[in-house]
């Protein structure tokens, strides 16, 4: 599948050093998309941005300062931000009582707080210019909560209330903002499960497929397939919306 | 070329999708009251008629191949206020939605099974969802479909076939209620306007063709009618 209206924007998408950022990187760039690729973590910002013929932009999605410089980078680099695809998270576990403040409040920081400075920084000028996609990738654990992930949970149910605010407030104006809640996907995100757990990374994957319909964990290009979509031109009827790509694992609408 | 049949291909949104598909190379049979235009393949055909599925399915492989996707679009919309309806329009409703979906599937997916592959996309509806005061038998029967959707989903994953949901929002079709044109429907909706027919072909378009992971899903493209 090819998806129409993707060629030539300017898309940025955070987290994108690996995993599931990366695979949305390289989807996007395949549909033609000139691609700014943001990471904590320079070394793989860099190497993401090389595979997919676009620049990188390393930056602390948590601080407000470091958002605006960093938008402001890639506009001056490759223009105004047309498509912004909100990837980037930090995630522990731990039993409830047992997790740190420090913890708590980095998950929130980064996972919540860092999309809303990203949206409140982009969406303005996609309104102003009559075109925008802001795809948010929350987690299936944010519409349905997970134990020992109290604070990763939370954090991505907050960016399901962000989106549908966000999309109230721009959406007449040709800017789409939707979330994609995935279920267990196989990135490397998955090694803090693993280390809850006390088993390797294929182990984990193993043993979270077998309570999945459709037998498997869900993969990074899967997840991206459905970002490409939602960046579509015939997207943007969909407002507000979370999409649940979780293999049938939690069958609810909307939420 | 892979075969797609599709339900109420005559109008709106089966006959948006029977030229998207057909733009990406499939070749579509199209069932409805009368015939479809822009299809490979017409069948008139009513949906409550389990038997006549059955024979336009079975004509359908046999001149075209196996059946690899299926769209069920078939559906009817009329208004009536609670308590106005009575039971031969609630029948009737539920006739055309429940067994409709129902009878196309039992004919599609056995055969879909059989192969060990295909992918089912149902048309459900956001009153469906959140209920319609004036169309209480439709928002009922589009609620079944939802349902019929994700369990048909659970039980056709094992065998390679996957079922998803489309509950689109008010869309430009004739079966689209005038008050849902008016300018205090249309300005009430986040977009400002109402659904595209090709925004919900895309949308089953890319749950047929994808590579995705999505199961008993319900995508909602709906304008902002429900956020």
């Amino acid at each position: 599948m090819r998806y129409e209206g993707i060629d030539g924007r300017v898309v940025l998408v955070t987290g994108a050093g690996q995993g599931m950022g990366r695979a949305i990187a390289e989807r996007l760039a395949t549909e033609g998309a000139k691609v700014a690729v943001n990471d904590l973590n320079t070394d793989t910002a860099a190497a993401t941005a090389e595979a997919v013929g676009g620049i990188a932009v390393p930056f602390d999605v948590s601080e407000p300062d470091a958002v605006d410089a960093g938008v402001a980078d890639v506009e001056s680099r490759l223009g105004p931000v047309e498509v912004l695809v909100a990837n980037h998270a930090f995630m522990t576990m731990a039993p409830f009582e047992e997790e740190s403040l420090e913890n708590w409040r980095r998950i929130l920081d980064v996972n919540l707080f860092g999309t809303g400075m990203l949206i409140e920084r982009c969406a303005p000028g996609m309104a102003e210019r009559g075109f925008g996609r802001i795809v948010v990738i929350a987690s299936e654990w944010g519409v349905i909560g997970w134990p020992n992930a109290t604070a990763y949970a939370a954090s991505k149910g907050g960016l399901i209330s962000l989106v549908k605010s966000a999309a109230r407030a721009v959406g007449a104006q040709g800017v789409s903002v939707n979330a994609i809640a995935p279920g267990v996907t196989d990135t490397p995100q998955l090694d803090v499960d693993a280390l809850d757990a006390g088993v390797s990374h294929e182990e984990i994957a193993r043993r979270y497929g077998e309570d999945i319909p459709l037998g498997r964990v869900g993969m990074p290009e899967e997840i991206a397939a459905t970002v490409a979509f939602l960046c579509s031109t015939n997207a943007e009827a969909f407002v507000g919306q979370v999409l649940h790509p979780n293999g049938g694992s939690t069958r609810v609408w909307g939420i | 070329m892979a075969v797609a049949v599709i339900t109420g291909a005559a109008s709106g949104l089966g006959a948006a999708t029977a030229r998207r598909l057909r733009k990406e190379g499939l070749a579509v049979a199209g069932f409805d009251l009368h015939a479809a235009e822009d299809v490979d393949l017409a069948f008139e055909v009513d949906v409550r008629d389990a038997e006549a599925i059955e024979d336009a399915v079975a004509r359908t492989e046999d001149q075209l191949g196996p059946v690899e996707y299926l769209m069920t679009a078939a559906g009817v919309y009329e208004l009536f206020p609670l308590g106005g309806i009575g039971p031969d329009r609630w029948r009737r409703m539920m006739a055309i939605h429940i067994d409709g979906t129902a009878n196309t599937c039992r004919s599609v997916y056995p055969r879909m099974k059989e192969r060990g592959r295909g992918s089912i996309v149902t048309i459900g509806s956001e009153l469906g969802l959140m209920g319609d005061p004036e169309a209480a038998h439709y928002a009922a029967a589009k609620g079944a479909i939802h349902a019929f959707s994700k369990s048909l989903a659970m039980e056709a994953v094992a065998h390679g076939i996957r079922v998803n949901c489309v509950a689109p929002g008010p869309a430009d079709t004739p079966l689209l209620k005038q008050e849902m044109r008016s300018a205090e429907y249309v300005n009430s909706l986040v977009l400002g306007r109402i659904v595209k027919p090709e925004e919900v072909a895309d949308t089953v378009a890319f749950l047929m063709l994808e590579q995705h992971n999505f199961v008993g899903a319900v995508l909602s493209p709906n304008a902002g009618a429900v956020v």
